[in-house]
């Protein structure tokens, strides 16, 4: 804005009194000063001293240093597995690299590109397998197991409330009555201390006979369940599936629960920001489309989800980041008898760090879990950034 | 975007006039079952902390008798009283140095330009990326004063563990905050600043007496977001208070977790007195609050 005004008069005195340039610059840092201060200090320091940790041995006081030791006891010394795990991942990308080209190119290509990526999908998920259990063998345990209990939260979570609150706010845009009140009513659970609902539900999903989800369940015939302070699958408790074995059986009841949560919680966000998104799609759009004979779900569906992507884009690359960065809820509806089953990513790393006083070993931790994130946000924005349309 | 919805909604539902039919009775049925699903767990709450603690086992859904004395035994035995005043000093004390960092720093990103700015602004909204979790354990150890000497009273020796600074001075500055106020302050006309310039006024003055009054929207917004982030903390506070003297109310509701056992009632007590703060401000600034969120897409 400042640099298109920059009128001949305004060069004229900047050439006259350079020293008044000089305490520009100047009154610029002043102002800066304060809040560079504490951010470098809390913001970016922590950063690279964390790094410096994470290179020492350090339980409470500083110890010797040990390299990439600390990587290494977390994530196993099988680099072989490690490599066939993460390329597993790019398989999987390269699968969907060639799908999407294919689909671009004549049909006689489609079928060659659909056979060949579904077969680099099946080598990719091979991979994956096997790297996985190879690492999973030679690393932390307590530490790798919170990857995939923190997948399970992702998928039980991100699309069940993006999908709720997208058709909620679809709803809440037709000509409703009280669409304010709806609006408020459900935002409630997003912007009350996530704490105190949590408690809350503690003791709704707590194992007593007369908790509200052992009624809820009880109107269906089922249950009593020990929800929260169950370890086992719910595949197990639920539909009595006992064969089932190691990641294939599912999260634990207790998880499920934290799940209810999560989506309980943001569904009301997601809403507000679907309903923002609602309201900047142009009105002519639905009126040429209703010229053209749309009806209502053909409206919704090549009007309303392609315009609306962005939005949903946006919502779900932050909400499956957030699972990985979810603590305080999961924290506070944990029960000893969940048997870990509950713990994710940053709780295992909570615990290495308070519980463990491993100062060093939480420290490489939270830095692969930076890198996990930072490689979601690059494969999210690969896949679904190029099927986005931006108006 | 927020005028947008505004608008839309206005023009929506105006003008048609309303009329039953099976489709309407089925939305209106679905909004309704969410609507209840949402406030359910409050309801719960609610109803829990008014019980006797011989009704919270049984299948009940409301207190014969509402127990007004489990919300007085929780204030004054639990602590809750303590825990709430010192809330009430920690969110007030860190909204006072944020509002100051980041209406400094807000003004200078957005009207002054000087040598590196924009290199400098990439490296704040860089730091919005890492994790908490990274950055959580270097900054136990420098409050702790392990990494570089702290200034403090003699008895507190070196550390700010359980006191005040260390629950407000890492907070006092946002990057979120300043970009929200840049954003803002760029747009300020530049007529305002060299009529305010002839007038002989610096940029402090011009920031104080000119662009401050007229940018009350978005700094209430800030607030707005320092109170909620400032009151909700958790993981923090729980870090850093091992004692009772400064523990802030939602690390208080934890520690009562842990120790209130079956006494359910004293505990949705203190839930609900934990809450209250927050209802009161989002009842208050319901527009700003919603619209300041669906504007800038912040996720706590």
């Amino acid at each position: 804005m400042a640099a298109t005004t920059s009128t001949p008069e305004t060069v004229y005195k900047k050439k006259r009194f350079r020293w008044l340039d000089i305490k520009e610059h100047l009154v610029g840092y002043l102002f800066i000063l304060p809040a560079i201060v504490v951010i470098s200090l809390f913001g970016l320091f922590p950063i690279g001293y964390a790094f410096y940790m994470s290179m020492h041995r350090w339980r409470v006081k500083q110890g010797d240093f040990i390299g990439f030791q600390n990587y290494t006891k977390a994530l196993g010394d099988d680099y072989m597995g490690l490599l066939l795990f993460v390329g597993g991942f790019a398989l999987l990308m390269v699968a969907y690299v060639i799908w999407t080209s294919g689909f671009k190119s004549l049909s006689k290509r489609k079928i060659v590109a659909g056979v060949v990526s579904l077969l680099v999908l099946a080598a990719g998920f091979y991979a994956i397998s096997i790297g996985w259990g190879r690492v999973s063998e030679a690393g932390d345990h307590r530490f790798l197991d919170a990857l995939p209990i923190t997948f399970y939260y992702s998928l039980g979570t991100v699309p069940a409330e993006i999908a709720i609150a997208l058709g909620l706010a679809y709803l809440l845009f037709q000509k409703i009555r009280g669409q304010e009140f709806f609006r408020m009513l459900y935002f409630l659970p997003y912007i009350t201390p996530v704490v105190a609902t949590a408690v809350v539900f503690r003791t709704i999903f707590s194992p007593r006979e007369t908790s509200l989800a052992n009624q809820a369940v009880g109107l269906i015939g089922m249950g009593p369940f020990k929800w929260l302070f169950e370890a086992k699958p719910f595949t197990e408790v639920f539909f009595g599936l006992e064969n089932l074995e190691g990641f294939w059986a599912g999260p634990s009841m207790a998880l499920v629960s934290i799940v209810f949560f999560g989506i309980w919680t943001y569904i009301g966000y997601n809403t507000v920001i679907f309903l923002a998104g609602l309201g900047s799609i142009p009105g002519d759009l639905y009126e040429a489309a209703e010229i053209d004979g749309a009806g209502g779900w053909q409206k919704f569906r090549h009007v309303t989800l392609p315009l609306l992507s962005p939005v949903t884009f946006y919502l779900a690359l932050i909400a499956f980041i957030g699972t990985f960065k979810a603590f305080n809820h999961i924290f506070v509806m944990r029960v000893p008898s969940a048997l870990g089953t509950v713990n994710t990513t940053s709780i295992a790393i909570f615990d290495t760090f308070y519980k463990m006083n491993q100062f060093g070993y939480a420290a490489a931790q939270a830095f692969i879990l930076f890198v996990i994130i930072l490689a979601l946000t690059f494969a999210q924005n690969k896949i679904f950034g190029e099927r986005v349309f931006y108006g | 975007m927020a005028n947008a919805t505004d608008v839309s909604a206005k023009k929506q539902s105006g003008g048609t006039s309303f009329h039953f039919s099976f489709g309407r009775i089925f939305l209106y049925a679905v909004l309704i079952i969410g609507g209840v699903l949402a406030i359910i767990p409050f309801f719960w709450m609610i109803s829990t902390s008014l019980m006797t603690l011989g009704e919270t086992i049984n299948k009940q859904w409301l207190p014969a008798a509402p127990q007004w004395g489990n919300y007085v035994e929780a204030w004054n035995e639990a602590q809750f009283s303590k825990y709430f005043m010192n809330s009430v000093i920690i969110t007030f004390t860190t909204l006072a140095g944020l509002l100051f960092t980041s209406t400094l720093a807000g003004y200078a990103f957005g009207r002054i330009k000087f040598f590196g700015r924009n290199a400098i602004f990439a490296v704040l909204l860089a730091t919005m990326m890492i994790p908490e979790s990274v950055t959580l354990i270097p900054n136990f150890l420098m409050v702790r004063g392990d990494i570089i000497p702290l200034p403090g009273l003699p008895d507190w020796q070196g550390s700010w563990l359980n006191q005040l600074p260390s629950l407000t001075v890492p907070f006092m500055a946002s990057v979120f905050s300043i970009f929200l106020l840049k954003q803002f302050f760029a747009q300020i006309p530049d007529e305002l600043w060299d009529a305010a310039r002839i007038d002989g006024a610096g940029h402090l003055r011009f920031l104080v007496q000119v662009v401050l009054p007229i940018s009350k929207a978005p700094i209430m917004t800030v607030l707005i977001f320092g109170f909620i982030s400032s009151w909700n903390a958790f993981l923090w506070p729980l870090l850093v208070t091992t004692k009772p003297d400064w523990r802030p109310l939602m690390v208080g509701l934890w520690t009562f977790v842990t120790e209130a056992g079956p006494e359910t009632q004293l505990l949705m007590a203190g839930a609900v007195i934990t809450i209250i703060p927050i209802l009161i401000l989002y009842f208050l600034t319901q527009r700003q609050f919603t619209e300041g969120i669906a504007t800038t897409g912040l996720k706590g």
